[in-house]
């Protein structure tokens, strides 16, 4: 366990040196990050002025937030280690560490949570500025905070494992770049990132609540929200917990899959 | 610099050839300085290096000046960082020189007229020019349209450099399927299609292995017998430099220390020879006679003074039951690494 | 002219070995559809609860989603690769080949990539926009379409200028490997109308990361929108960047080789 520790500790400091010599790359990947639900936020923000203030159960106001804290939240769940996972095999790096008597998976965590430490809070900084620009409206109560919490590390875990999970795909094709974006695809339509679930048709809320993506996302944004219940924010917990369950399972059986696919192969 | 024992640039040694008849490259005073940025490790350092940077100016090349005739082939030897690599790219154009000049073709090559570009080439050893993905005939291809050959002329080299260097079966494959030998092969061949009359190379035959070395050496020495053209060949193997070249130019931390044939550097800085002597077995203690550089059943390297020699070899067989007796030069290596450490900077 | 015969031979190694495989055309296929979906997907939702979004109506949003993906697919077709190429080579040194050749380096670092799939997205791209200008329909002259083209063509030349502009960037930031992806994220916000985005948001789009002359103008010339000035700063500014780009670009090679301008 301490050694573990410790392989994290060094994995911050590597992290940590690294963003530093790329900072000018930083700053240009997340203008990124904030356009993105900036732009979803302007739009629906026109759509909805020009709908009598409203649409469904959320106001104008109520979009400007919904984006800010989907920002925020994807800030805090997002993974990129499938675009590069396909690179480390062919380049021999997966096999240095296999070599390791540690999963490699405590370096992506290592290197993921560090990544977020220096960039989060920038990004809640512009995220107060955009709300104060754009009039965001906003009332918390204890139990929504208090839940968030939980809800948004559930969120982080369930995304976490199961992007993770998404990498090793690379141990069986080089076509990495078409299911990511099936993955993407999907991603975009049902967590919530162009538009609340709430508004959205039944059959895609549905579909999304059974699948995993809406617990990424678009769920601890809603609870923050408040656009669901007490009753529906613990049974929401319980789905997610649920979730990481099934995604730690995947992540083992499909890591040892993939190791053995590899080492049959050879590299 | 000052000590009369030690090595200065022996222009005297040109032969008298290059400075006479119409030069192809002709350096004078050529030097090269950089500003490089500091860096310290640790988180402090890095942070003050955001307010403060500290630069520090590094003289690459310093005040060289030799020519190359015509159809010359001269060895620039230096060891790593010693102002080879820099040298090349300033007479290929690459780089623009902080002070002297230079003139190559009767072209002044940091202008990098298209002229002058036309009649030289650079292989870079361990550098690719030709495209990954695709076989090597394709990278020809773009070469003969940048270069504007006539098809007829490409054809004909192409066919010759094909033989020379066995390229049959590599034109069609994808170069990133090649090996390294094959792959800087294909290399020299691409960069000769033009048929350049001043040829640079850049550590040709880094990291190949010794008959794939052999077979480029023996290319470039056939090349430049029947095309005629000047090649600057900058290398650390000695064995490339021995090979091809008659002349060559040693330079070391940005100096020229050497310019004049390579049998005389060898010749003045050898102090030393090799015997290597068959007893029976390696129980004696030879040290008596001269340094023991090994011994490996029975068979010792003894190293000895170039001017006791003889007389060491006579003591050898009257005092020993020597089966065998060589006599043989220290590697060229160690004489060029006495080159290097006599010299003070 | 030689220019044209260089085209024509990297066009040709560039598609030789990708086109060995049927399967990338049918994978591409894929994913060129995929994005489209993903493109279109704001418009569906949106236009579900609205009809006009800031005065456009959905055919002319539809329009101008067919020419987001038919300037991005042209601009990973042909300029993005060759630029993305050129900022690689400078870092592992093999931009030195490319300068010991006879021939312009902006010109063969320029064409030196091209992303040949891209083809599948410009015509998808081309298609929804003749969809779309069918339903428009006959508020379309001779004069608009021309407006359009000429447009498209400013658009271009703007683009090209500011992608040369970040990569000669390179020569001296060189760590800066991912510069391209500045244009890559802000072209995303030019799947709306530039003219729905806050005043300093707008400006950002037009005058600092030129993506309003690739998706917006164009078709607010198609949708009679255009006005005589948008169309004047356009032309002016497409030579101007073109010049000056070309001028920087000058200087950066200066800096390569080592010289102070």
């Amino acid at each position: 366990m301490k050694a573990l520790f410790q392989l994290y500790i060094q994995q911050f400091k590597t992290t940590f040196a690294t963003m530093f010599q790329y900072r000018a790359s930083l700053i240009i990947w997340m203008i990124g990050q904030v356009l993105e639900p900036l732009v979803y936020l302007i739009v629906w923000s026109t759509v909805s002025n020009s709908n009598g203030g409203n649409i469904g159960s959320y106001n104008t106001g109520a979009f400007v937030s919904y984006f800010i804290i989907l920002m925020l939240v994807n800030q805090v769940t997002y993974t990129w280690v499938m675009f590069d996972y396909e690179y480390r095999i062919r380049q021999g790096f997966l096999s240095f560490a296999l070599l390791k008597p540690v999963h490699p998976i405590h370096a992506d965590i290592a290197d993921n949570l560090m990544s977020k430490a220096i960039t989060l809070p920038i990004l809640t900084v512009i995220a107060v500025i955009l709300a104060l620009s754009f009039h965001a409206s906003l009332t918390l109560t204890s139990w929504r905070i208090i839940l968030f919490i939980p809800g948004l590390l559930l969120a982080f875990g369930i995304r976490f494992l199961l992007e993770w999970t998404l990498a090793q795909a690379a141990f069986w094709t080089t076509r990495v770049s078409a299911i990511n974006q099936i993955y993407f695809f999907f991603l975009l339509f049902l967590s919530g990132q162009i538009a609340p679930l709430s508004i959205l048709p039944s059959a895609i809320q549905i579909t999304a609540k059974i699948l995993p993506f809406y617990w990424m996302m678009g769920f601890p944004t809603e609870l923050l929200l408040g656009k669901v219940t007490l009753a529906s924010a613990l049974f929401g917990i319980g789905v997610q917990a649920v979730w990481l369950t099934i995604a730690v399972w995947l992540v083992r059986v499909v890591w040892r899959l993939g190791v053995r696919a590899y080492a049959a192969v050879g590299q | 610099m000052a000590d009369g024992n030690s090595v200065k640039p022996l222009s005297s040694y040109h032969t008298v050839k290059s400075a006479a008849i119409n030069p192809v490259v002709q350096i004078q005073g050529l030097s090269k300085t950089y500003i490089v940025n500091e860096q310290e490790a640790g988180a402090k350092a890095t942070i003050r290096s955001i307010i403060h940077r500290k630069k520090t100016q590094v003289a690459a090349v310093d005040d060289i000046t030799f020519s190359m005739a015509p159809g010359e082939i001269v060895g620039f030897l230096g060891p790593n960082g010693a102002g080879k690599t820099t040298t090349l790219k300033m007479l290929s154009g690459l780089l623009y020189p902080t002070r002297g000049n230079a003139v190559v073709l009767g072209h002044i090559p940091w202008k990098r007229e298209k002229s002058f570009l036309r009649q030289i080439t650079l292989v870079m050893g361990q550098r690719n020019q030709l495209v990954w993905d695709i076989a090597p005939i394709h990278s020809f291809e773009l070469n003969r349209v940048i270069y504007r050959i006539p098809l007829d002329d490409y054809r004909s080299i192409l066919k010759e450099l094909t033989e020379l260097l066995e390229l049959g079966p590599l034109l069609t494959k994808p170069v990133r399927n090649l090996s390294l030998g094959e792959r800087m092969k294909c290399e020299i061949a691409a960069a000769l299609l033009h048929r350049p009359q001043v040829v640079f190379l850049d550590e040709p035959t880094i990291g190949l292995d010794v008959t794939m070395q052999r077979r480029i050496r023996a290319f470039i020495a056939e090349y430049n017998k029947r095309f005629g053209a000047t090649v600057l060949m900058t290398s650390h193997y000695m064995a490339d430099v021995a090979a091809l070249c008659r002349r060559v130019v040693v330079i070391h931390h940005g100096h020229l220390l050497f310019d004049g044939e390579l049998a005389f550097l060898l010749q003045k800085f050898t102090s030393h020879k090799t015997i290597i002597i068959q007893l029976g077995e390696c129980q004696a203690d030879l040290n008596v006679y001269g340094e023991v550089l090994a011994c490996e059943d029975g068979r010792y390297t003894l190293r000895v003074p170039k001017a006791d020699t003889a007389r060491i070899t006579e003591r050898l067989l009257a005092d020993l039951p020597v089966v065998d007796l060589l006599v043989e030069d220290p590697p060229i290596e160690e004489v060029i690494d006495r080159v290097f450490t006599e010299w003070n900077p | 002219m030689n220019y044209f015969r260089l085209l024509r031979v990297f066009f040709r190694v560039n598609v030789a070995g990708e086109l060995a495989y049927r399967i990338n055309f049918f994978i591409n296929l894929f994913q060129s559809v995929l994005g489209l979906g993903m493109s279109l997907a704001g418009f569906a939702i949106i236009f579900s609860f609205t009809t006009t979004l800031g005065g456009w109506r959905p055919e002319e949003i539809l329009a101008l989603v067919g020419v987001y993906v038919m300037i991005g697919g042209i601009i990973r077709f042909a300029i993005q690769p060759g630029m993305e190429q050129l900022i690689q080579s400078v870092r592992d040194g093999t931009f030195d080949f490319t300068l010991t050749k006879p021939e312009d380096a902006q010109l063969l670092a320029g064409i030196s990539r091209i992303g040949i799939w891209e083809i599948i997205n410009i015509c998808l791209g081309f298609s929804l926009l003749v969809i779309a200008l069918v339903r428009i329909g006959g508020r379309i002259g001779g004069l608009q379409a021309v407006e359009f083209l000429a447009m498209l063509l400013t658009g271009s030349v703007i683009i090209y200028s500011f992608f040369l502009i970040l990569t000669t960037l390179a020569f001296w930031w060189v760590r800066v490997e991912n510069i391209l992806v500045i244009f890559q994220s802000m072209y995303d916000a030019g799947r709306w109308p530039v003219s729905l985005y806050p005043g300093w948001l707008r400006y950002g789009l037009t005058f600092v990361v030129p993506v309003a002359f690739a998706t917006t103008i164009p078709v607010e010339a198609l949708t009679n929108r255009l006005n005589w000035v948008t169309l004047l700063t356009a032309f002016v500014l497409a030579i101007a960047l073109f010049i000056a780009s070309r001028m920087f670009w000058k200087l950066g090679l200066k800096h390569y080789s080592g010289t102070s301008a």
